[in-house]
């Protein structure tokens, strides 16, 4: 069974739904990250997990116990620990006194706070800084302070509420690692809430992605990058180029179809369901940027080959872009090898049928 | 939402409806009472308004109004622009010279003008002396003294206001005029003026309707045919003639509903043209000009002059204070320290009765105020935003009203009035918002997440506020504290009605010797204390509080 189990779990304010009937479950030791673009509930989620929020319906279970249904489980009682997007670190407590907070509340002894705060100093890199206030630290080092707050007493869960969101990039890059390598170390099962796709793919074993108070996908990052289960998912982690058309023909015994395109009679490509699809049904025929093969020269005929126009080229260091239009639609490529041809020259483009998906 | 929420959000409203609504709903059932009759009706709002005496006290205080308003525009317009927006030396200190009059009782104000202005009065006498006039001037007994006195006390509301419209209006906002060919007038008045018409208009209110409650001022100079004024001495002099009674309360009730009408009709035209930029680029300082030498001189002489208005207060009551039969002279002779030998020995009561019932009143506003600010900005209680609308229409409500309201209402049927509580219940209920107002204000700015974090690391509810919300939000309390503590001090249009023997408080020890007559020095150095007094605690905010000072102050007044 799941360590966190999110059971049909519904929130609104006022008229608004925040949390639409989700379903989610994190195993132990699992770190999940919520990600979706802001207002699709995950933070809401999290909040109703942190106790910090009441639902109208569903249920929340933690390691077993029920958060809920049995009655309302207060943030304090529920064993987690939580850092927050501005941080929360109080203004008014030396940094030591904010680490040390909740083991104060529990009542244990003097000797294993020092020892347990001698630990999460050790682990968040902040040997030294145990009698700073707050305001006497970099933003980098009130995130660790943050974390090690909620890190100290071994909290059976640990939720992250985008965490890093308010540092710097070069930090929030480096934190990102970090982050991760100490949750997995002290094996915590830890929600992680998140806008930043690529930050999402580095830190989680798997990612939930959010829409509109739904969840849309849940995956590894590899599953829900190569196998976006729609047009929304696709769109919000990476770049695609979505060819809106009609499926023509589906092809008996493969997961392969045809799909007229507003510059293709018959384009070929894979589908991930073959029972939803049927002929007459529109469809996003899709191909990321960076699976378009390009040719200078014609190369030998075969399907799914286009020739197109330059419209925009831009040299990126590690690789070129193009914006190349096929009879008017726009088409995204991405290589990384040098390509002489400049903006106003033609351009052949093989859509991959293997790459090339459709979605709905 | 919890139960515990709701049960105190009760309670809370228990206070209101026991101290505000019941009082305030047997002021108005009296209006309705027709005198020496068990019946009841509108003749007395019929009387009122068919009297052509009633309704010239309406006329005057309306007049009184608008030339108050349009004077302390005149003059705190500049001076708003000039605090605001010139880099010159002694701001910190012309500033608060200027805003001085918040803290200093209006009676006080009067008394020193009495004495500097009047007919034999300082200025007169000095002038009489170089022999250039041969009859005294006069300066102040009129209306245009009123409107003297009552723009030099309201002038700050108007200033606070618009420096502070001023200060944060976005600089681009002005330099895209520029940029567009508007010079510096038709920029200030095509841009600025029109962007700051909501922090104006927020001072506007309040100085319009102070001659709607401020009784005092015009009695002590003699004029009484002013909504409030009559209201009083028809209320307390009415052993003669019951009709008069009536009159007086329906005085006081139309006066109340002028104010709390104009109050909310500017909050909901203030609500709806708050103008938003979408910019970040403000500096805290905002658009600050180097002016030229001879504006900078005549800005400097500018403020010198208001700030020499407003010094002479406590300069005159000082001078007043340490002296004897100061009359017929433009300064003291004789040098004593009498009339301090009789307020702190003969009748220390006074001051005991100002400490204690403002003391108490303080310790009501903190049990109440911390609560309701909690209540109010931190849960989904139904009924918050009315218990919140409730209190900061008290900032409205004229105190004499509160006083005669107190006075109908616990006197029978619940007798508390015979008790001494009643003056610090009073004092309580009357500067409610001001309390409520700064922990309102510093509770919004306390990040809710603290309080969350506290809770997750395994605080309960009590244990969060004691150890993490109550140390932070203890700043803004304090100066609510030394705010509510001076008004508190300084208040008489409640406590008049109240009191009884043994319950005098200063300022009712002001009037009672000014309305005696002969004891004016023992009136001054009671007045010349109680700046002291307010002067010493300002100081101790300044010390906590430092910028917070300036922002989020209401209406003061008697």
């Amino acid at each position: 069974m799941a360590f966190i189990e999110i059971k049909n779990l519904f929130k609104r304010f006022g008229k608004v739904v925040a949390v639409n009937h989700i379903q989610l479950e994190v195993n132990k030791g699992e770190m999940v990250t919520l990600l979706g673009p802001s207002g699709c509930g995950k933070t809401t989620t999290l909040r109703c997990i942190a106790g910090l929020e009441r639902p109208e319906e569903g249920d929340i279970v933690i390691d077993g116990k029920p958060m809920l249904s049995e009655g309302f489980v207060q943030p304090s009682k529920r064993g987690i620990g939580m850092v927050f997007q501005n941080y929360a670190v109080w203004p008014h407590m030396k940094v030591f006194n904010n680490i040390v907070y909740g083991l104060k509340i529990q009542r244990i002894p003097r000797q294993t706070i020092q020892e347990k705060a001698r630990q999460v100093l050790e682990l968040t890199g902040l040997n030294g800084l145990e009698e700073r206030y707050p305001s006497q630290l970099s933003g980098g080092q009130q995130q660790r302070v943050a974390l090690a707050r909620a890190l100290v007493s071994n909290p059976k869960v640990l939720l992250l509420d985008e965490p890093l969101s308010n540092l710097d990039a070069k930090l929030r890059e480096e934190l990102r690692f970090e982050i991760k390598s100490l949750v997995r170390r002290m094996g915590i099962t830890s929600v992680y809430v998140t806008h930043d796709q690529a930050e999402a793919m580095v830190i989680s074993d798997r990612v939930a992605v959010m829409d509109s108070g739904n969840v849309v996908q849940i995956g590894t990052p590899q599953e829900i990058y190569e196998k976006p289960a729609n047009r929304f998912v696709a769109d919000f982690i990476g770049t695609m180029n979505f060819m809106s058309g009609e499926v023509v023909q589906v092809l008996q015994d493969t997961d392969a179809v045809y799909v007229r395109t507003e510059f293709s009679e018959k384009m070929l490509c894979t589908t991930p369901d073959t029972t939803a699809t049927t002929p007459g049904k529109k469809v996003y025929a899709s191909i990321r940027p960076e699976d378009v093969e390009v040719f200078t020269e014609p190369p030998q005929a075969r399907e799914n080959l286009f020739k197109g126009t330059i419209v925009h080229k831009a040299y990126l260091g590690n690789f070129l872009y193009f914006f190349v239009s096929v009879d008017g639609t726009m088409i995204r490529v991405q290589v990384p090898h040098y390509v002489p041809q400049e903006e106003g020259q033609e351009l052949h483009l093989f859509l991959n049928p293997q790459k090339c998906m459709i979605l709905f | 939402m919890s139960r515990g929420n709701i049960s105190l959000a009760a309670l809370l409203w228990l206070v209101i409806a026991f101290l505000v609504l019941y009082p305030m709903s047997i002021l108005v059932l009296q209006s309705f009472k027709i005198a020496e009759t068990d019946n009841w009706g509108i003749s007395n709002y019929l009387g009122f308004f068919q009297d052509t005496y009633y309704l010239k006290t309406f006329g005057n205080t309306l007049l009184l109004s608008v030339l108050v308003l349009l004077t302390t525009t005149l003059f705190g317009v500049p001076l708003a622009y000039i605090l605001a927006r010139y880099r010159h030396w002694g701001k910190t200190v012309f500033t608060a010279l200027i805003l001085l009059p918040i803290v200093l009782p209006a009676y006080a104000g009067v008394f020193a003008f009495i004495i500097f202005f009047g007919k034999y009065g300082t200025l007169n006498l000095l002038l009489m002396e170089t022999g250039l006039f041969k009859t005294p001037i006069n300066f102040i007994y009129g209306i245009h003294g009123l409107v003297f006195i009552q723009s030099l006390h309201m002038l700050p509301f108007i200033v606070l206001g618009l420096s502070a419209g001023f200060t944060n209006i976005d600089p681009s906002f002005e330099e895209a005029a520029e940029v567009e060919g508007a010079g510096g007038f038709r920029r200030f008045i095509t841009v600025t003026l029109p962007l700051c018409t909501p922090s104006y208009l927020a001072g506007a209110v309040i100085v319009f309707l102070w001659p709607f409650t401020d009784w005092l001022t015009p009695m002590i100079l003699g004029q009484v045919d002013f909504l409030p004024s009559v209201a009083y001495i028809n209320i307390a002099y009415h052993f003669t003639d019951v009709h008069r009674k009536y009159m007086g309360i329906v005085a006081v009730i139309v006066s109340a509903v002028v104010c709390i009408s104009l109050f909310l009709l500017a909050r909901w035209w203030v609500e709806r043209k708050k103008y938003t930029g979408l910019s970040k680029g403000t500096t805290s300082e905002g658009r600050v000009i180097e002016p030229g030498p001879l504006v900078k001189l005549s800005a400097y002489l500018y403020m010198f002059f208001i700030a020499g208005l407003v010094l002479l207060i406590p300069i005159v009551l000082g001078l007043s204070a340490f002296s004897r039969r100061w009359v017929f002279e433009p300064f003291p002779t004789h040098w004593t320290l009498e009339n301090f030998r009789v307020i702190l020995l003969e009748t220390p009561v006074l001051i005991q009765n100002s400490f204690v019932f403002s003391g108490i009143a303080l310790l009501f506003g903190i049990a109440f105020g911390l609560p309701a600010a909690y209540i109010i900005v931190r849960t989904r209680v139904p009924g918050r935003n009315a218990l919140d609308f409730v209190i900061t229409l008290m900032l409205a409500f004229p105190g004499i009203a509160v006083g005669v309201s107190y006075l109908l209402g616990f006197w029978k049927g619940i007798p508390l009035a015979q008790y001494w509580i009643i003056m610090p219940l009073a004092l309580f209920a009357r500067r409610l918002p001001y309390f409520l107002r700064m922990a309102h204000s510093s509770y919004l700015q306390l990040d809710i997440s603290l309080e969350e974090a506290s809770e997750v690391s395994g605080a309960g509810k009590l244990r969060t506020f004691l150890n993490i919300s109550l140390p932070l939000l203890i700043k803004g309390v304090l100066v609510g504290v030394v705010m509510f503590f001076i008004m508190a001090f300084q208040e008489i249009s409640t406590a008049i009605f109240l009191y009884r023997g043994g319950w005098e408080t200063l300022p009712i020890g002001i009037y009672l010797n000014w309305h005696r007559g002969m004891e004016f020095g023992i009136a001054a150095a009671m007045a010349f204390l109680m700046i002291v007094i307010a002067f010493i605690l300002l100081l101790i905010i300044s010390r906590i509080a430092g910028g917070i000072l300036k922002a989020a102050w209401g209406p003061g007044g008697t």
